[in-house]
């Protein structure tokens, strides 16, 4: 079991997270969301255990992916993902192909990362998360620059290793994938948690945090400062 | 306005000199480089104004021990005016500015080529003791040079190198050449760089290394590689084959030395 | 691909031993112990030593231009080894010359690996690098220029440039120990630095941080490459070509890339040094030309041609 009691955490002089109480569940999506600045990277780098000074967590049951992920040089999708087993330090090739399988890359398999369309590119980065057979899988905007049927590709995928019995959490912008594919909505404004619940119950939080409110009709209208 | 003023000094220096006319025995004589430095120190010491820095460095001069007690100067063209001297000595392509400005300011200046073999030693040697008035000072020097290169063997046909820093090997027309020959032996190479392989694939019988100096280069450190140790040497002091001067008997002497 | 380079070595070694100023063949003893063999063993060390160290820089940097010699740690391991050299360190305790080499390449590679977790871009990362070298290169030539033996400043080319002849059975046995013992380090970095590959946070997730990886980066390169520049001067462009002759063939992750490097980094300045010595055979030359004379001839039309590629 992972997660955070009390945690706050300063960084260049800001306090980025104020007294926060999270702990995600198994066989759950849990989305966090929130306005940019509010310490949703921070708090999934401090569950991951990758802060300085929180402890550390066993690599082979966590998978972590930041945002933007990009490999540093023209491998293939295939060695991408086995990097996902330096963990159990081996190089496995079931767990590998199983992984490039659920990710739907195995067809790319041989093809070099830095010649694949994003939506490819997040899949393969994906397909090494697979390849650890962590038990928490956290990640930081996967579907951020993706259309939205590469999006809902990827949410899906996430939904299906909850269904399996993993622990899920996304950070995401979007909250119509969060009403769609998350159990657990959690919103994050500046460094503390104003809502938690299921997605439909939180939305106005969620607009609110946005500054954004329903009206009678039904239609977003900005909130006043 | 400058080039008047140089003129007007130069015409007050030349009436200052007058009265001295080259030929007759100079009183201060001034040397910037170190192989007129030895020839002054040997044959005139007491002539001497000023001598060139490295006429004290014991790697490089042959007279350093004398030297070290006489007057130096810095081959500056301001630094030698202020001696006043009545000769100044170079060689031919050193200090070629300094020298140029003093014979612009009407000094008498000597440049006198390095003698690369015995007989050119002992042709310098007599001019520039007519120069300095001192012949029979020098007719001394050059009697005992003579009589040394005398006693020393006839040529055996050995073959020997002299092998100089970076590998470089002397050739027949070098002064170290001339000292091979008057020592007795073959000079096995024909001067430039040689390299330690090429001297090895045909070592010669015997290898005449400039003593090593005290401190470490790169370039003086080869003579001490270890693939030399089978050949027989013999070390020389550097100084003594820098400069052509009855020094370079002394060097024949040493290598011929049983 | 490692058979084919083993092979390669071997005949290129063999090689070394059978040609020299003396000619081509066997030569007498004292020219094949005291002479080609010294010079082999160190091209071998040397080109070992510094075709790792690039491909572990490169992986530790992200960057395919990463090289001991561009980014200055060849030079700043000259410093140290041109101040222990010229004023006797060496001629009284032998070690001190390679121990001063590494400690200079230490320093190189600690600020410049220091500098690297301030600076992400490629460009700021290189100019530091080439700010070093600079640095480096003139209080060099400022050391040499106040050394006692008047030989030094002559000897400013070898320090610059490189070379490996004419070295001694007993300075191979000081070069030997450290870059193998660095060479083995970097070779064990493989994880580290295809983690590191993915990113800094990343390779943290997976259990490999990215301080540690560089830690040990710059001290396996601080032993390879600082005890190759005390010995042998600086030869360029070894760990900048090197690798990435390799990556079109091997793929690009890292791990992948450090024994080939090491390997081909050997071939590659056997090769040079045989060069050289047919140079002195067939050219009336001088005196035998650097060794980086000819890793930059080859060098500096690679990096020309990969900065353009990278460009793209």
């Amino acid at each position: 079991m992972i997660g955070v009691r009390n945690l706050s955490v300063e960084l260049g002089g800001r306090r980025v997270l104020d007294g926060v109480d999270f702990t995600p569940e198994p066989r759950q999506v849990t989305a966090l969301a929130g306005p940019n600045g509010a310490g949703k990277s921070t708090l999934l780098k401090a569950l991951c255990g990758i802060l300085p000074r929180t402890s550390k967590l066993d690599p082979r049951r966590i998978a972590y992916l930041p945002q933007g992920a990009r490999a540093a040089w023209g491998l293939t999708v295939e060695e991408v993902a086995f990097l996902g087993r330096i963990p159990h330090g081996d190089r496995a090739p079931a767990p590998v192909a199983r992984a490039l399988a659920q990710a739907g890359v195995a067809a790319l398999a041989r093809h070099r990362i830095d010649r694949l369309s994003g939506g490819e590119v997040r899949r393969a980065m994906l397909a090494r998360v697979f390849a650890t057979e962590p038990e928490v899988l956290l990640l930081d905007e996967p579907t951020a620059d993706l259309d939205p049927r590469a999006a809902f590709a990827i949410m899906r995928l996430l939904r299906e290793a909850a269904a399996a019995g993993r622990t899920v959490v996304v950070v995401l912008h979007a909250i119509e994938l969060a009403l769609r594919y998350a159990d657990r909505l959690v919103v994050l404004d500046r460094g503390r948690i104003t809502a938690d619940g299921a997605p439909l119950s939180v939305l106005p939080a969620a607009a609110a945090a946005f500054g954004l409110g329903f009206g009678d009709d039904g239609l977003p209208h900005l909130l006043p400062d | 306005m400058s080039g008047a003023w140089l003129r007007a000094a130069a015409l007050a220096l030349a009436l200052l000199l007058a009265g001295w006319v080259p030929g007759e025995a100079a009183r201060r004589v001034v040397s910037l480089d170190l192989c007129t430095d030895q020839m002054l120190v040997l044959l005139a010491p007491q002539e001497i104004a000023g001598l060139s820095p490295l006429a004290r460095d014991p790697a490089f001069s042959a007279v350093a021990r004398q030297a070290a007690h006489l007057p130096m100067v810095r081959p500056s063209a301001e630094a030698v005016l202020r001696l006043h001297p009545d000769l100044v000595l170079a060689e031919p392509y050193a200090a070629s500015l300094a020298v140029a400005a003093l014979r612009t300011l009407g000094l008498h200046v000597l440049t006198l080529p390095d003698p690369q073999t015995f007989a050119a030693i002992r042709a310098e040697t007599a001019r520039l003791a007519h120069v300095l008035g001192v012949e029979t000072r020098a007719a001394a020097v050059i009697a005992a040079m003579d009589a040394t290169l005398a006693g020393l063997p006839r040529a055996a046909g050995r073959r020997a190198i002299v092998l100089e820093p970076h590998g470089f090997a002397a050739g027949p027309h070098s002064l170290a050449g001339a000292v091979l020959r008057a020592a007795g032996y073959r000079n096995a190479a024909r001067g430039g760089w040689l390299g330690l392989e090429r001297l090895l694939a045909h070592p010669p019988d015997l290898l005449v290394l400039p003593e090593a100096p005290g401190t470490p280069s790169l370039a003086t450190d080869l003579l001490e590689n270890p693939a030399l140790d089978t050949i027989p040497r013999r070390t020389v002091p550097a100084a003594w084959l820098i400069c052509g001067s009855p020094f370079a008997a002394l060097a024949a002497a040493r290598i011929a030395a049983r | 691909m490692i058979r084919l380079l083993l092979l390669g070595l071997a005949v290129l070694f063999a090689a070394s031993l059978l040609v020299g100023a003396a000619g081509l063949g066997v030569p007498a003893p004292v020219i094949l112990w005291q002479l080609r063999l010294p010079r082999t063993l160190l091209a071998l060390l040397v080109g070992a030593g510094l075709g790792v160290s690039g491909a572990a820089l490169q992986g530790a940097l992200r960057n395919p231009l990463a090289d001991p010699g561009l980014l200055g740690i060849s030079g700043t391991a000259a410093l140290g080894a041109v101040i222990a050299f010229y004023w006797g360190l060496a001629a009284s305790y032998p070690p001190a010359l390679p121990l001063a080499g590494m400690l200079g390449a230490g320093i190189g590679a600690a600020a410049l690996l220091g500098f690297a977790g301030r600076a992400p871009t490629s460009a700021s990362l290189i100019l530091a690098g080439i700010g070093l070298s600079a640095a480096a290169a003139a209080l060099l030539a400022f050391a040499l220029a106040l050394a006692p033996n008047p030989y030094a400043l002559s000897e400013l080319t070898f320090w610059l440039l490189g070379g490996v002849a004419d070295r001694t059975l007993s300075e191979c046995a000081l070069a030997a120990p450290p870059i193998l013992l660095g060479t083995a380090l970097l070779l064990r970095l493989g994880t580290g630095l295809d983690a590191l590959s993915l990113g800094e946070e990343t390779a943290a997730s997976l259990g490999l941080p990215t301080g540690r990886t560089m830690r040990r980066v710059a001290l396996g390169t601080a032993l390879a490459a600082g005890a190759s520049a005390a010995i042998a001067g600086g030869v360029g462009f070894v760990g900048l070509v090197v690798p990435n002759l390799l990556r079109p063939r091997l793929g690009e992750r890292p791990a992948a890339l450090l024994l080939p490097s090491a390997l081909t980094g050997a071939l590659l300045l056997l090769a040079a040094d045989l060069l050289v010595r047919i140079a002195v055979l067939a050219l009336p030359l001088n005196a035998e030309p650097p060794l980086g004379v000819l890793t930059a001839l080859l060098g500096a039309p690679f990096l020309v041609l990969l900065a353009r590629h990278l460009g793209r």
